[in-house]
């Protein structure tokens, strides 16, 4: 560790060792127990199989960010000026173009990635250091490319979806990307105050999305994972290819219901000593609940833990994942360029 | 007999003269008929959005009661309510009384249209922009357009319409690739199993007092 320059901060010490403990897991981990694990998710097919630890994880960032995010932010929107709010949220954009272009190249993207590189040049010198957006009033638009995109390019499924502490709504894909994204920007190696200034940067430019999601969600939390995931897919497919397939599986899945519901409808008088019985063991389970409360609260606990373990096991297994996708590729691209 | 010829030829002249005139006349029923009645998927979405822009501009005089009056008339218009509320609580539905399921629909109605008159209450050069229209497998129609930002980024709007007799009915909007109708079923059916129908009800009567009320 002494190699390192002290003063490069604390980030660069943290992303070390995350990269040297992906090496390490990476080559703890056997590919048999990678097999069984994929067959395991493909059977579940839920999104979201430690529910409960990411809603505990929700409710912690939720009052992080009532309690110190949101007051800071309010403080610093109210501090400063319009003009000078844009000019820091173009700065760290700007600095972000940098990781953009890396992922355009490792996707393939060559066209976008010349474009991207222009908008960082243009903005870097023209707009001042980033300060100015000039790229987009030239016509150079901006594109959102990330290391998690990639890693899904490359076919690295996405996971179960994560609540991480602070950083918020993620998949065990995601974790890995943002480590890499972490260290493909320029900005994590400024310095402290910069650092700072980043948070209270996207904590402000959230602002509106925050109190959209509480002006409309009846569950924030689904809403969240639901809108997370989706926007997710519709960046990495950039838009374009899949969404009709979406919508065809999509409307599929509401004939079928409609379907459902028709009949159901026809046999509504039929179905109902078939309705009964659920109620009574509700009922039951009810009792069971009220007499041993304190234990269940203790396992849901020990749930809560054992889905915590889990979820870092996923999030492990796609950074395996993604150290065998870095050395398929360079096949790809060369695959990607020929063609 | 070169007279019967021509007269006969007279009659079947008038004769035919007669039949495509009626011809004429049945065609321009149904074409009459056909903008009234049956407005294809893409009016129907079209329609749909220059009245939201029309509220849109108006929106402060209109105050929040009026956009909520002129944009429950466009929607009931042009959306299938009924079947969207239906769809939103998915497998659940069937194990709501008759009561619920009416109960469910009124209030989920009024929530769509209070969400609308809130989040578009003031015009600042917005504008909708058609791109194309696809066919789905189930005889649905996707239109595709786009609602241009003056200082932003455009977003996708991708309307999805099914037939209701024989009107086409918006059932699903997807903004930039997220589905209306999918996130509204994750959460209403989550707030479904963990706390109950009353407890969706009262959280829906919530937001739209919210609504009403900023």
């Amino acid at each position: 560790m002494h190699t390192f320059p002290h003063n490069k901060g604390v980030s660069t010490l943290f992303i070390t060792l995350l990269i040297l403990l992906t090496l390490f897991l990476a080559g703890c981990a056997s590919t048999e127990v990678i097999e069984e694990d994929i067959a395991e998710v493909d059977v579940a097919t839920e999104t979201d199989p430690f529910e409960d630890f990411n809603r505990s994880m929700f409710g912690f960032n939720e009052s992080l960010d009532t309690y110190l995010a949101e007051p800071i932010s309010d403080a610093y929107l109210w501090v400063t000026p319009q003009f000078v709010q844009t000019g820091i949220a173009n700065f760290f954009n700007n600095l972000k173009d940098v990781n953009v272009v890396l992922n355009d190249m490792m996707q393939g993207k060559l066209m976008q990635g010349v474009g991207d590189t222009g908008r960082f040049t243009v903005n870097s010198t023209i707009g001042l250091l980033g300060l100015f957006d000039v790229a987009t009033e030239i016509g150079l638009e901006k594109h959102e490319e990330d290391f998690a995109q990639t890693l899904a390019v490359w076919g690295v499924p996405a996971g179960p979806y994560l609540v991480l502490p602070i950083l918020g709504p993620s998949t065990s894909r995601g974790v890995p990307g943002a480590v890499f994204d972490t260290a493909a920007n320029p900005a994590s190696y400024i310095g402290l105050p910069i650092q700072v200034l980043q948070m209270l940067n996207a904590r402000a430019n959230a602002e509106g999305g925050l109190n959209f999601i509480n002006e409309a969600a009846l569950d924030p939390y689904v809403f969240t994972r639901e809108s997370f995931l989706q926007y997710r897919k519709h960046l990495i497919t950039d838009g374009e290819s899949e969404i009709t397939d979406d919508l065809l599986d999509l409307e599929d899945e509401f004939y079928d219901e409609d379907e459902l519901s028709d009949e159901f409808e026809t046999l509504d008088t039929n179905e109902l000593p078939a309705e009964v019985s659920p109620v009574t063991i509700k009922g039951i389970d009810e009792q069971v609940v009220e007499k041993t409360g304190f234990q269940l609260e203790l396992s849901s606990e020990t749930k809560d833990f054992e889905q915590a373990s889990d979820s870092l096991d996923g999030a492990v297994q796609s950074l395996d994942e993604a150290t065998t996708s870095f050395e398929e590729a360079g096949d790809k691209i060369i695959q990607m360029e020929n063609q | 007999m070169l007279k019967n010829i021509r007269l006969f030829a007279g009659f079947f002249i008038i004769f035919l003269g007669i039949n495509n005139s009626f011809a004429a006349a049945v065609n321009e029923i149904d074409v009459k008929q056909e903008p009234v009645k049956l407005l294809g998927a893409k009016e129907i979405v079209l329609t749909f959005q220059n009245e939201l822009l029309n509220v849109m501009k108006k929106g402060q005089q209109l105050g929040f009661q009026g956009r909520y009056k002129q944009l429950e008339a466009a929607i009931i218009k042009s959306h299938d309510l009924t079947k969207i509320a239906r769809i939103v609580v998915g497998r659940e539905w069937k194990k709501l009384s008759d009561e619920q399921k009416v109960k469910l629909t009124g209030v989920f109605s009024q929530l769509s249209i209070s969400a609308y008159a809130h989040n578009f209450k003031e015009y600042s050069g917005e504008s909708f922009e058609y791109l194309s229209e696809d066919k789905t497998a189930r005889g649905g129609v996707i239109i595709h357009t786009v609602f241009v930002l003056p200082d932003d980024k455009d977003v996708k709007f991708d309307y999805m319409l099914k037939k209701k007799g024989d009107n086409w009915r918006i059932i699903n909007i997807i903004a930039n690739g997220v589905s209306d109708l999918a996130l509204k079923r994750s959460e209403y059916t989550s707030v479904l199993k963990r706390e109950g129908f009353d407890e969706l009800i009262a959280k829906i009567n919530e937001k739209i007092d919210n609504y009403a009320k900023h």
